[in-house]
């Protein structure tokens, strides 16, 4: 369960005063699959990024399964993966095999052991055959699939993946939607694709920094498109 | 980005002599055989330097030639440089010794890189500093910034190379600033976006961080809250 506990996030203002980000939001996510919808700097990815502990609340507090994300971050970071809309910052390997066996590091000790679990789970995804390739020679939707292998290998019991479409073709986007809808995790996503916001459980919007509406996956995006139109 | 791999070189997976041969032994060879070429000096060091490398590369660890000289390209133009200035410098020996002895050494690296697997590197820079725990050092922090250095390298020369195109293209292709401060800030934002994307994957953590009171604001991390 993820709880956020009238937590907000501001950040210095070119005036030297404040600048909210995210206003308080108090909410509990218990949901298989959670959509966060809304326009570019609506406070999406800020949302999302309290939940691992990547961005901490300036005020109140964001807990997963009971731990605090600002008090025990690095309980919190194993419980929860993360996916960025451009892998190549998430990938720091030169290959995926090493990606996902640096991954395995710290639960593998012996190197043949962790090498055999990283293939396994590059195959699982279907990506074994691009195991020894420079990250820089895969195409967009191969990199976001090692990306997202290479965070779900060490089972997170979330998954939180921001924009992981925005940079994919069409056959790639369904790819990888498909691999999300698949996996048993927790999934939290951004996107601005409102079809795909609706394969979810639950969908919230955020406009300015707030979290405006909170329910049902086919209303929100009615909600969101008449907030556009406005 | 393009990919720029070729100065450090990738694993390249093999059955090789090189390949089979234990990563301590291999660094041993690769430190043993580089450093008296940068110590002494001599032409004739630098060339038995280079020739036994060349053939290290190509017989013991059977690359292709072509893959082998490839690893000495990026560098060709620093390398020229070099001997022009040794050259004008100390003379024509010195043009061949001292790019010549810097060529050993990336020879030297590159044949570790291609024929260890990046994780067996990793392992091996574990071993290498763990006596360095007693004075307080993490090897598996020091391990793995050392990797992510490496992986750096080819990241910059493409953002370099993307953006001395992009100056090209808007016709600046005469001024240094308009390569050189994107590189900068590209290097930044590469180096921020980097460290978030550890910082998510957990990787690099202290295990004593947790349990941190951050009781100013700041998280055990000692990161901002925004």
């Amino acid at each position: 369960m993820i709880r956020f506990s009238d937590a907000s996030v501001t950040a210095p203002g070119e005036d030297g005063g404040s600048r909210t980000i995210l206003h308080p939001v108090t909410l509990e996510l218990g949901e298989h699959r959670i959509s966060v919808i809304g326009a570019n700097g609506s406070g999406k990815s800020t949302l999302l990024k309290l939940i691992n502990g990547l961005t901490l609340p300036t005020s109140g507090s964001v807990s997963v399964d009971g731990l605090d994300t600002a008090r025990r971050g690095r309980e919190v970071r194993r419980r929860v993966g993360f996916v960025f809309t451009d892998p190549l910052s998430q990938l720091v390997m030169p290959t995926g095999r090493e990606d996902v066996e640096l991954s395995l590091r710290g639960r593998i000790r012996r190197a043949d052991e962790r090498r055999a679990a990283g293939m396994r789970v590059l195959e699982s995804y279907g990506i074994g055959h691009l195991a020894d390739r420079s990250i820089y020679d895969l195409s967009g939707g191969e990199r976001q699939l090692l990306a997202i292998a290479v965070v779900a290998a060490v089972e997170p019991a979330v998954l939180v993946a921001d924009e992981p479409t925005t940079l994919l073709d069409l056959r790639n986007e369904q790819t990888i939607r498909a691999v999300l809808r698949g996996l048993p995790q927790q999934v939290l996503f951004t996107t601005h694709n409102l079809s795909f916001a609706q394969e979810s459980d639950r969908t919230l919007v955020l406009d300015g920094g707030r979290v405006v509406f909170n329910g049902e996956p086919a209303e929100a995006v009615a909600f969101y498109q008449e907030l556009c139109l406005r | 980005m393009r990919g720029h791999g070729q100065l450090l070189g990738l694993y390249v997976p093999g059955q090789s002599l090189l390949h089979r041969t234990p990563l301590a032994l291999k660094a041993l060879l690769c430190v043993g055989a580089s450093t008296p070429v940068v110590l002494i000096r001599q032409p004739l060091t630098t060339a038995a330097g280079l020739v036994l490398f060349l053939l290290l590369m190509t017989v013991g660890a059977r690359l292709p030639p072509r893959k082998v000289l490839g690893a000495l390209v990026p560098a060709l133009p620093v390398l020229a440089l070099l001997a022009l200035y040794s050259w004008f410098t100390r003379g024509p020996e010195s043009a061949f010794v001292v790019p010549g002895g810097i060529a050993v050494c990336i020879l030297a690296a590159r044949l570790l890189t291609v024929t260890t697997p990046g994780q067996e590197l990793l392992d091996g820079l574990v071993r290498l500093v763990r006596p360095l725990r007693r004075l307080g050092a993490d090897p598996e922090r020091f391990a793995l910034a050392l990797s992510i250095m490496v992986r750096s390298i080819p990241y910059l020369v493409g953002s370099l190379s993307d953006l001395r195109d992009a100056a090209k293209a808007r016709g600046l292709q005469r001024s240094p600033r308009a390569v050189v401060v994107p590189v900068v800030v590209n290097a930044v934002a590469y180096a921020q976006a980097t460290g978030q994307a550890l910082a998510a994957r957990g990787l690099g953590e202290h295990a004593e961080a947790d349990d941190v009171d951050g009781a100013d604001g700041s998280d055990a991390d000692g990161r901002d809250g925004a």
